[in-house]
């Protein structure tokens, strides 16, 4: 009796092992898909590829370390840095950032651009939000994917989270929070991946006398702080007529002065501890609110959500959200044209500071043609 | 299937699995989730289903790791000695007994914002004293359950207000005052409500006849040392002091485990860590399950349509939306509703003070840890006690409950007058 008992619980017992072992491997073969990097093709105007390692060695080697891309000019002048992928599931930054990497020629001044901040963030999606893995943008000449990933570092790369994260500014935050980059600044160079990563990059804004820093971000279309401009009040002028320019170009962003008491963001950190101006642009996501209906690639790239469009109706959300949606070429477009207007506008505030770019992309073209058409074509 | 039918279905197929064919709840909420995943067109969804069984893999782990710190200091004598040392202090004061109980339970919850972490450790070890006063099992375990809740929204760390606050970008700052004065108040109505009628005073004879045996003569301080080292690394965790260790909640309970091998009456490790995995393992499954279900919902769009219903409803019903969807979407996790439904509530709140509304919403949402099938609170109380249907402690947790529920809306409402005050 005892025997048929044990034989029974190894039969149940070998096909739950066996089921386990076929569940891990096909699940892990799609997870691992994730770890395949993005192809960023190097435009014509690039001086150098660098990783953030340089900035801070102890990155070197770690899922933290990440591209940075730099565009030197003939003439001297300011130097700005573009920071995408802070938040992966935020796919207007780092695209933005992408489209300027494979476009843009630097005549005066030096540019840096951080396509992938949070490189770790990359490698995983979010339990409980059921996004995709990757998107995919139309080119003239094919499709090229991009990885939709977390708004934090991936648990694999830094775990566990403390009961209460205590930032290096020394907010108190929940423990999950000491994975995102943008609360983690500026740094440390004992801390968490994450917090090195924020080290690695305020270093290069020390290092490189960055004048101009602008993080590119999304948010939910529920949130407050949206299409906006976020300045740090050492560049509150130059935020101000930044506004007044995209104004007159027909683009509605709002003026937001970064909080003193909300501690470890890039845009309050960086213009405390460096001479930066510190800057953050926000456009509106349907795809990582927490009222989106189903998740999809046609919600990341259309925008459209019929969810969003019911709150509009009724009042909740801070920002005009209709059946048309907010598709990602428009809010690719707003953070392009919120650059080229820093950019015009920077020499006004910063004498000898200026920083010219030619081949810049169009706001107007990308909004009405699509992102597409500013990417180079898969390889 | 538009997604409302979805869920439906889905709720139907859990029914069905769970009450028909009598299957686990894990295993229901699992085949649910498939059977959801493929009327929401998404084939079997296998990604998505171990994605989403890993969104409380922290908690798992929190969960074992505490099982296994509860029976060590049952093996090791512990658990006993306390029960002998409380007897004797609280035999015949009914009032501070409650009171002084209350605030052991709620203490590791306050410290780590975790109702599961208090009541698997004070909670378990005043236990047998409130049943030994004469408060029935039941009772006992809806007295913890509702210490661990109400742990977990006391300052200083009340987890769910900083995830509010992230989504609202609110620091954590200024919190304690409003947050207090939500937990007092509850804190002695709810001891008394529960306990006052059914524990007894007792004579010294009575007391020397359920006084369980101490092991402070033969082991003596030692025997406490598991707990001392627990509390010390805890502590550390959640004040961030400089040069203390940043372990993580399960690696400090195995810790303290260990600790116990040379503390007290001698153990089999290993038998232990495999009694209290397996006493965890319906649990673990529910969570493992509750993650698929909640994946799947969200994957094809139910989760957003839940949270826009709650979203839609009129001004004048909007307390009773935030009354009704908090604690119930507790059922997927306190934390899940503190983010999915606490933030949006916050901002259609917006023109009160953010830091009142936060605590109240905070105190509400804490409920979903009474809210089936996880019911982490609730579960982990009844099994405390030993009790095998922790319906009949969400029972007794019902009133009580609504105290809270009351206090969280009558906070919510007084804001604007509150906020003159703090």
């Amino acid at each position: 009796m005892s025997f048929i008992t044990i034989k029974k619980e190894t039969i149940k017992g070998s096909i739950l092992f066996l089921s386990i072992i076929l569940i891990s491997f096909f699940s892990g073969k799609q997870f691992l898909q994730m770890h395949k990097k993005d192809i960023i093709i190097q435009g014509p105007g690039i001086s150098s590829k660098v990783k953030l390692s340089v900035y801070f060695p102890l990155l070197k080697g770690t899922p933290g370390d990440t591209d940075v891309y730099v565009f030197k000019g003939k003439e001297e002048g300011g130097n700005l840095l573009i920071l995408g992928g802070t938040h992966p599931n935020e796919p207007a930054g780092f695209l933005t950032a992408i489209i300027l990497i494979e476009n843009i020629h630097v005549d005066k001044g030096k540019v840096f651009i951080i396509p992938q901040a949070n490189h770790s963030g990359f490698t995983h999606n979010d339990p409980h939000e059921g996004n995709p893995q990757r998107f995919p943008i139309q080119t003239p000449e094919g499709i090229r994917w991009f990885r939709y990933g977390s708004r934090l570092t991936n648990p694999v790369h830094q775990w566990p989270d403390p009961v209460l994260y205590v930032n290096p500014s020394g907010q108190k935050l929940s423990g999950a929070e000491s994975r995102n980059l943008n609360r983690c600044y500026p740094g440390k160079a004992k801390g968490n991946l994450t917090e090195r990563i924020a080290f690695g990059i305020t270093n290069l804004i020390k290092k490189e006398q960055i004048d101009l820093a602008i993080d590119l971000h999304e948010a939910a279309p529920e949130y407050p702080v949206i299409n906006a401009i976020v300045f740090h009040e050492n560049s509150a002028e130059l935020a101000a007529l930044v506004y007044m320019e995209l104004q007159m170009e027909g683009f509605e962003f709002r003026l937001e002065a970064s909080p003193k008491n909300l501690r470890g963001l890039s845009h309050r950190e960086w213009g405390d501890t460096t001479k930066v101006k510190a800057i953050l642009l926000e456009s509106a996501n349907a795809s990582h609110g927490r009222l989106k209906g189903k998740p999809s690639v046609a919600l990341i790239i259309d925008g459209k959500d019929k969810n969003y469009v019911k709150a509009s109706r009724i009042g909740r959300l801070f920002v005009p959200f209709d059946e048309k949606g907010i598709p990602l070429k428009v809010r690719v477009g707003r953070h392009v044209a919120a650059i080229k207007a820093f950019l015009s506008n920077l020499q006004e505030v910063e004498l000898g500071k200026g920083i010219d770019i030619t081949n810049f992309p169009s706001a107007r073209e990308i909004i009405e043609h699509g992102t597409g058409i500013y990417l180079e074509p898969p390889k | 299937m538009s997604e409302v039918l979805i869920v439906i279905f889905m709720v139907f197929v859990f029914a069905l699995l769970a009450m028909v064919l009598k299957l686990p709840i894990g295993v229901s909420l699992a085949f649910s989730a498939v059977a959801g995943a493929i009327a929401g067109g998404e084939g079997i969804a296998l990604r998505h289903l171990v994605e989403g069984s890993f969104g409380y893999f922290d908690t798992i782990l929190i969960i074992v790791s505490a099982m296994i710190f509860m029976r060590v200091l049952l093996v090791t004598g512990t658990l006993d000695t306390i029960t002998a040392i409380l007897l004797k202090t609280f035999y015949k004061r009914k009032f501070s007994l409650l009171l002084t109980v209350m605030v052991l339970i709620m203490f590791p919850g306050m410290i780590t914002g975790s109702s599961t972490t208090a009541v698997l450790t004070t909670g378990a070890l005043v236990a047998p004293v409130l049943m030994k006063m004469g408060l029935p099992k039941v009772k006992t375990a809806a007295f913890i359950a509702m210490g661990g809740i109400l742990g977990m929204i006391a300052p200083p760390v009340n987890i769910l207000v900083m995830i509010m606050g992230g989504g609202v970008d609110m620091p954590y700052v200024g919190l304690t005052l409003p947050l207090l004065i939500i937990v007092i108040p509850l804190a002695i109505i709810i001891s008394l409500w529960i306990g006052y009628r059914d524990i007894k005073i007792i004579d010294y004879t009575q007391m020397q006849l359920i006084l369980p045996k101490s092991y402070t003569k033969k082991y003596g301080f030692a025997l406490f040392l598991p707990l001392f080292t627990v509390f010390i690394l805890m502590l550390g965790e959640s004040l961030s002091i400089p040069l203390m260790p940043k372990l993580g909640i399960p690696a400090i309970f195995l810790l303290g485990s260990l600790v116990g091998l040379f503390c007290g009456r001698p153990f089999n490790f290993f038998k232990v860590t495999q009694e209290a995995a397996k006493e965890a393992m319906p649990i673990l499954s529910i969570l493992v399950g509750v993650g698929m279900f909640i994946q799947i919902m969200t994957l094809t769009g139910g989760r957003g349509w839940l949270v826009m219903s709650f979203l839609s409803l009129p001004p004048v019903f909007l307390y009773l939306g935030i009354a009704m969807s908090m604690p119930l979407f507790g059922a997927v996790s306190a934390f899940g509703s503190a983010s999915i439904l606490g933030v949006p509530f916050i901002l259609a709140l917006i023109n009160k003070n953010a830091i009142i509304t936060s605590s109240a919403l905070s105190a509400i949402a804490g409920l979903g840890d009474l809210m089936p099938p996880t019911a982490l609170a609730g579960i982990f109380a009844a099994q405390v006690v030993k009790e095998k249907n922790y319906f009949k402690v969400l029972r007794y947790c019902l009133i009580p409950a609504l105290f809270e529920l009351s206090m969280g809306i009558i906070i919510l409402l007084l804001a604007p007058i509150l906020d003159k005050f703090i």
